[in-house]
């Protein structure tokens, strides 16, 4: 199974901001609770920084970030850029709830020290979370901290809960099996 | 430091700590003994069984409808399970969130939950202290990185944000064991300044570097011993808005006296970190240095010295949060408004943090003297900070002891919110633009 996501780079800065950003707080206050609505999450992603991003961004792409990106999100940061079509986010710099919000709803992301200065907005680059292998459009490739195969695991299943969904109907099957005589 | 260096450190963290010969951080121990190890190292991937899960109500709808959706019928420990409502504790009062509480009460009984807390109880933060289930040693998953303020009591707080939902269906979660940092306070607060103001001055100075991303944040140093419970909760509750991870304290006298008294008999251990533990970072601060602070919109670390955002005019004044909201708060904030009237033009909420501030509260004769003054006294809870109540409009003002300052937290985009310490929450509120508590403090001024 291939664990390299190859995709078009999104480019933001230093300090991009989550809830007030990435996402519109005062929007989805109202929803907290509800069903993700992911179309307006979608209608929102990046378009305060980006206002082209929602209408342009393809399945695949990659969002590239500086240091401390998307500080200060609610889960619906990371729910907006999954829905959206991001496979994989690769960030300078990032807090560690970040991380595990984005990975606990499919997305991953990248911690990459020098990733902002190698690559270029609209470049295709090619990242991979089991190995940290990120390789830029030159051929060059910066080492990150590879995921664990539990993150592996939770990532390919399209987040935690799908993943559970699996591994308790397996447990289910395997007592039926041998329940049966 | 660099703004680079910070940043990197997190990446070298791993490889640094094997240099200092097993010595362990509080952090690393606490999670080693949690995942059945003599030893972990910042950077290593571990799975452990925690000693309680803190889940508040909010999230409470999309989290039963996964255990439907991966047919959890029963959870193995319910005991660990601590279930607060706190975000919405006025949901009978005008929200959707009602139905939320009626369904998280079901669940609670349908799983033997006993640790259910309904409306009022106050925030996670303070019923886990409160009701002796952080104690030395303890490891809490909880939803949210101000939870670290448990940390005032040697408990450690791992937020997971909704994954808490995970520990519950299988009392154990994956982390990356974090780098740690160590923060030596020295002195002592002077004449009208509090706690707020040193976490303040701290976000400011540590956020841009990166220096404190992803850590857990040790504190130790004489100026601690100085601090009551509630100011070393205040800095903690706020340590997140610099990107780290969670906080803690080794435990003195005075936290292990509050811990005896709630403990029921349940167990406990002081963890002290090791001669030569590894830190990533090594920061000082003299208390007696610190001065009244105000965070400007609508950065969390653009805190400022008072007299810089002296005479701007405020519509709205709020006192709570889990940053702000215990006993010490609300004596701080009835010493400034005894006897005085809030102005006009402003509203002034006070929300007591738990259930237990409000009736010390009121035993003391806070509320009476809060009440007197003009403000409205709010059931405990999160309340005004996230814009559930005390909503803003367009281009209001709000100075608040709450945890978010952001463009459109508490309502409009267009308002504004400043963040500060009890003090000059209050002394502003009297006065209608903010200012400088201590002349107030000192009767130099009505």
């Amino acid at each position: 199974m291939t664990t390299a996501c190859r995709g078009r780079v999104w480019k933001f800065g230093d300090d991009v901001h989550g809830d007030d950003g990435i996402i519109e707080f005062a929007i989805i206050r109202d929803s907290f609770g509800k069903e993700f609505d992911e179309a307006a999450l979608r209608a929102m992603c990046f378009r305060r920084l980006r206002p082209e991003f929602p209408d342009q961004v393809r399945q695949g792409d990659i969002v590239v970030g500086g240091r401390n990106f998307a500080h200060h999100n609610h889960v619906e940061v990371s729910v907006a850029m999954r829905a959206s079509g991001i496979a994989v986010v690769v960030v300078e710099s990032c807090d560690a709830g970040f991380l595990r919000r984005a990975l606990n709803h499919g997305l991953p992301v990248m911690t990459c020290p020098g990733i902002h200065v190698a690559v270029a907005d609209g470049e295709v680059l090619q990242a991979d979370p089991a190995t940290g292998t990120v390789t830029l459009p030159d051929g060059r490739r910066l080492q990150s901290r590879p995921f664990s195969a539990r993150m592996v695991q939770i990532w390919q299943a399209g987040g935690s809960i799908p993943l559970l969904e699996r591994e308790f109907a397996a447990r289910r099957a395997a007592t039926r099996e041998e329940d049966t005589p | 430091m660099h703004a680079d260096q910070g940043h990197r450190a997190a990446a070298r963290a791993a490889s640094m700590s094997l240099a200092h010969g097993g010595a362990q951080t509080i952090a690393q121990k606490i999670i080693a003994a949690h995942c059945g190890r003599d030893a972990v190292e910042a950077g290593d991937y571990v799975t452990v069984s925690p000693d309680y899960v803190a889940c508040q109500e909010l999230f409470w709808p999309g989290h039963k409808r996964n255990l439907e959706r991966i047919g959890v019928d029963r959870i193995p420990r319910p005991d660990k399970a601590v279930m607060v409502i706190d975000h919405s504790t006025a949901a009978a009062m005008g929200s959707h969130h009602h139905e939320t509480h009626r369904t998280l009460r079901d669940w609670c009984d349908r799983q033997g939950i006993e640790n259910f807390f309904g409306p009022g109880n106050g925030l996670r933060h303070l019923v886990l202290t409160e009701r002796g289930f952080a104690r030395p040693g303890t490891l809490i998953f909880s939803d949210e990185g101000n939870i670290a303020s448990i940390g005032a009591l040697g408990a450690l707080n791992l937020p997971i944000s909704t994954e808490v939902i995970v520990a519950i269906i299988q009392d154990e979660n994956w982390i990356a064991v974090p780098p740690s940092a160590r923060l030596t306070l020295t002195g002592r607060l002077g004449f009208g300044v509090t706690a707020r103001d040193v976490i303040q001055t701290i976000l400011r100075d540590c956020t841009a570097d990166g220096r404190l991303l992803q850590c857990c944040v040790e504190f130790d140093g004489p100026g601690l011993a100085t601090l009551s419970l509630d100011d070393r909760q205040a800095i903690l509750a706020s340590l997140f808005h610099a990107g780290a991870y969670t906080g803690i304290m080794e435990p003195d006298a005075l936290a292990l006296e509050y811990v005896r008294a709630r403990d029921g008999g349940r167990p406990w251990q002081v963890v002290r970190a090791d001669p030569g533990a590894p830190y990533m970072t090594r920061l000082t601060y003299d208390l007696a240095a610190i001065q009244p602070m105000v965070t400007l919109p609508p950065d969390a670390h653009g805190a400022v010295p008072v007299a810089q955002a002296a005479g701007q005019r405020i519509d709205q004044a709020t006192i709570g949060s889990c940053a702000n909201g215990r006993l010490d708060d609300l004596r701080e904030a009835a010493r400034l408004l005894r006897g005085r009237q809030v102005a006009p033009h402003v509203t002034l909420y006070v929300t007591p943090g738990s259930r237990g501030v409000y009736v010390e509260a009121a035993r003391e004769g806070l509320l009476a003297v809060l009440a007197e003054a003009g403000a409205t006294i709010l059931a405990p809870g999160c309340t005004t900070c996230w814009g559930y109540q005390g909503v803003l409009n367009e281009n209001e003002v709000l100075i608040s002891t709450q945890q978010f300052n952001y463009q459109g937290r508490n309502g409009a985009r267009s308002s504004r919110v400043f963040l500060a310490g009890p003090a000059v929450v209050a002394a502003s509120a009297v006065a209608g633009r903010i200012v400088d508590p201590r002349p107030m403090l000192a009767g130099e001024v009505a």
